[in-house]
């Protein structure tokens, strides 16, 4: 059995809140709100980016467990951010955990599905005696264009996960995985902000490939809904995750843990991993949690996880913690801090 | 990296060199880690209330200085208030 | 035994018209008119510059020197940032000792003026170590490490600095050559903008163009001929880690230390009898630790004791210091310094400094650092 033997987050320190962006375009703050069910977002200061974040992300989930880092072969580093758009990232944060140079590296994109991508990827690679471990990284400094409606979502934020064979935290009982060639939200080279297709990021896109990757998934496993104790989706704003958990079947309580949008946005590949970051503070053993992921362009991935008696020992009281962590500023240093002037 | 130590002194740069300008103005501190080693680095997400002597911070790792458009980007160590 | 017979400078400020090579020609002409020497004379020439390589991407200065001077002789360049003067003062005084009847031209000059603050800046932190630069520690960031160091060990304010400015501002109003010369105040120190805290606008040298020149010699019939000479009784250097970190203890420049024991062990006089002295105040806390790590004052009471103005010309002290304005008033053109502080004390001593002329002086000392204090240099003059 394969699966996750420790985990780290990483939330910048600095949040702006939906009003006070609201404010600045003369829009009603109350009105954004409730549409996009955003009370604030994170924002990574001017001298972070996604290699520094998710380092402090591997980090800390290297530093919970004793494992003998030159056992991770596999570093797999999935951004829509990446610093460089040619050089590898994933060598980068390799080189900074002290990783020695035994080991297979690259740099995942897939929208914001591209950590769970290479999820699945890390999963056979151990699966196939090739590593004991695999470390994936999925981590954005979200970019959103002034006075566009993603200027209140796009956040930043990294996850790190330890995956292994033993001494397993999380068990990775099955995936599923669903894609189609559907342009929703895209960027070309050498242009700074994304674009997308308004309302058609919906239904024919986010909502299509989570139904379908889901539906897949409880095919395969003969799982339905209520045999989960929590739910996690891509979250690109605080109403699409609620709305698409009803559609499969899951209640509000089992995905209520799960929506760190509503207060840190959307960290783009760390947004569904980070949900799951949040729950897993209030897992028990035994508990199955569902998680799937939605990338632009487009696609899906679901998993069936379990959690073991480790998660106890190994459990971060911190997420609530880190998250209250943090500073308030203004519009003028928000643009300061994401480069914008 | 995430090694914890004390600021031994610092101070507040207004005038930076070119590579450094946006991060103008920013506090550089003196750090003596636990095993003694001593190392300079920037201080960031902080109050003015945590420059002082004594203070413990941890390093991180951040972009250390905004090279050209087209150059290397140069990462290192900075520390945060604890 | 060396002797001084001439020294000449340029006007230090903001020169828009004159390159670095027209102020190297003007203070070379000068000093020779002043010593009635002609270029065929001069034996050898050393030349104190820190930034022309960096700046200008010149680093074959000697040979430009040549030819200016028209003249196929030995001509070397020190390093050793700001301090390049005094250490090429020290080469040529050496090469004097291993050279008999030889008359040698030390000149130093900066060119700061044509350059973007960041560039210059940026330019100056190459006296710092890697890490330093790397950490963003501009060169006023290092002092202002001291500074801050030294305030909170002693228990004293950013108001003990300002001092030295007004004093060294005083002075500079007396010079026709400075930089600045109006005088200022306390409050004026105080209120001025941060340049790295507590260090702030008017706690810190400016940057500055200019050149200056001496000619030493060891040709006894030429020192008989000349109206004004002065024995160079000591100079020696000492060098100390790059980095500031690596320092024994951050706010007291050991190399100072060191060398101001050996010069003035080898000069056979005490500080005492020291009358007037050029230290190195490239900023207001340079000035207090220079007095304290040269021996003047006893550590720890320099804050106070720079409130008293005892070394303030017109206050009757037995002390004066930095009469040409320092490198606050006078300007520092970096590598232009370490010779304009000998050349003061030569003035001084002969008697030639003017509205500043201290009374019976008859021994002096200039201190010239490298960096934030990984090259110190101490030359004693007597007459």
């Amino acid at each position: 059995m394969v699966g996750i033997v420790s985990y780290g987050f990483y939330v910048p320190k600095y949040r702006i809140k939906t009003e006070v962006i609201a404010n600045v375009w003369g829009k009603n703050p109350e009105d954004v709100k409730k549409s996009l069910l955003i009370e604030e977002k994170a924002v990574a200061g001017i001298d972070e980016d996604s290699l520094t974040m998710a380092f402090e992300s591997a980090s800390s989930a290297l530093s919970r467990v004793d494992v003998d880092r030159n056992k991770i072969k596999v570093v797999l580093f999935g951004s829509e951010t990446h610093p460089y758009a040619v050089n590898p990232a994933s060598t980068i944060l390799a080189e900074f955990l002290g990783i020695e140079k035994n080991y297979l590296a690259y740099d995942t994109e897939f929208a914001c599905k591209a950590a769970t991508g290479a999820l699945i990827s890390a999963q056979g690679l151990i699966k196939s005696g090739y590593s004991d471990y695999a470390l994936v990284t999925g981590s954005d400094k979200g970019m959103g264009k002034t006075h566009d409606v993603l200027e209140y979502t796009a956040a930043s934020g990294a996850v790190s996960l330890l995956l292994g064979k033993d001494n397993l935290i999380l068990e990775i009982l099955d995936f599923e995985s669903f894609s189609s060639d559907t342009p929703d939200f895209w960027r070309r080279e050498g242009i700074r902000y994304p674009s997308h297709g308004g309302r058609f990021t919906g239904k024919p896109s986010y909502f299509y490939h989570i139904e379908e990757a889901s539906k897949s998934l409880f095919k395969k496993t003969h799982l339905s809904a209520k045999d989960f104790s929590f739910a996690v989706f891509h979250m690109p704003n605080g109403k699409f995750p609620v709305q698409v958990a009803n559609s499969l079947g899951f209640s509000p309580t089992q995905i209520k843990d799960s929506l760190t949008v509503n207060y840190l946005g959307n960290s783009y590949t760390a947004s569904a991993l980070m949900g799951l970051a949040a729950i897993l503070e209030k897992a028990k053993p035994g508990n199955l949690i569902f998680l799937c992921s939605y990338g632009s362009g487009a696609g899906s991935d679901s998993f069936a996880l379990r959690v073991t008696k480790n998660l106890f020992g190994k459990r971060r009281k911190e997420f609530k913690h880190v998250v209250e962590d943090k500073k308030y500023i203004d519009y003028p240093a928000y643009l300061k801090f994401m480069e914008i002037i | 990296m995430n090694k914890k130590g004390k600021i031994v002194v610092w101070t507040k740069i207004y005038t930076p060199g070119s590579d450094f300008k946006k991060y103008a103005p920013y506090p550089v501190v003196l750090v003596e880690l636990e095993n003694k080693e001593k190392i300079y680095g920037q201080l960031v997400d902080y109050e003015d209330s945590d420059l002082k002597t004594g203070k413990k911070v941890v390093s991180v790792l951040r972009k250390v200085r905004s090279s050209s458009e087209e150059g290397v980007i140069a990462y290192g160590v900075k520390f945060k208030p604890l | 035994m060396n002797h001084l017979i001439g020294y000449h400078t340029t006007q230090f400020g903001e020169l828009w018209d004159k390159s670095l090579f027209d102020l190297v020609e003007e203070t070379i002409s000068g000093v020779l008119k002043q010593t009635k020497l002609t270029n065929k004379q001069i034996d050898a020439v050393f030349f104190g510059n820190m930034l022309a390589g960096v700046l200008e991407n010149n680093l074959h200065s000697t040979s430009k020197i040549a030819e200016i001077l028209k003249v196929n002789i030995p001509i070397f360049r020190a390093e050793a940032a700001c301090a390049s003067g005094g250490a090429a003062f020290n080469l040529a005084k050496t090469y004097l000792e291993a050279n008999s009847n030889k008359n040698v031209l030390v000149v130093g000059a900066e060119k700061m003026t044509d350059y973007s603050p960041e560039q210059t800046i940026t330019a100056l932190s190459a006296a710092a170590s890697g890490e330093e630069q790397e950490a963003g520690l501009t060169f006023p960031g290092l002092y202002a490490l001291m500074a801050n160091f030294y305030l909170e060990k002693y228990h004293y304010t950013e108001e003990n600095l300002a001092y030295v400015s007004v004093k060294n501002h005083f002075h500079g109003s007396l010079n026709s050559k400075a930089h600045f010369r109006r005088q200022i105040t306390v409050k004026d120190v105080l209120s001025s903008p941060y340049v790295a805290f507590p260090l702030k606008v008017l706690d810190s040298s400016p940057i500055s163009d200019g050149a200056s020149a001496v000619i030493l010699t060891n040709n006894r019939d030429l020192i008989k001929k000349q109206k004004n000479s002065v024995t160079v009784l000591a100079s020696e250097v000492v060098t100390d880690t790059i980095s500031l970190k690596e320092r024994k203890q951050i706010d007291e420049i050991l190399a100072t230390k060191n060398v101001a024991d050996i010069a003035f062990k080898n000069a056979k006089i005490t500080r005492h009898d020291i009358d007037v002295a050029e230290v190195h105040d490239c900023f207001s806390i340079a000035e207090i630790l220079a007095m304290e790590d040269l021996g003047f004052w006893k550590k720890g009471t320099g804050g106070q004791k720079i409130k008293e103005m005892s070394t303030m010309y017109g206050n009757g002290g037995s002390l004066i210091v930095n009469t040409s304005g320092g490198l606050k008033a006078a300007g520092h053109p970096v590598g232009a310094t370490g010779i304009k502080q000998i050349g003061e004390i030569f003035l001084q001593l002969t008697g030639q400094a003017e509205k500043r002329q201290v009374r019976n002086a008859k021994y002096g000392l200039s201190h010239n650092v490298g960096g934030s204090g990984g090259t110190a240099v101490v030359t004693i003059l007597a007459v």
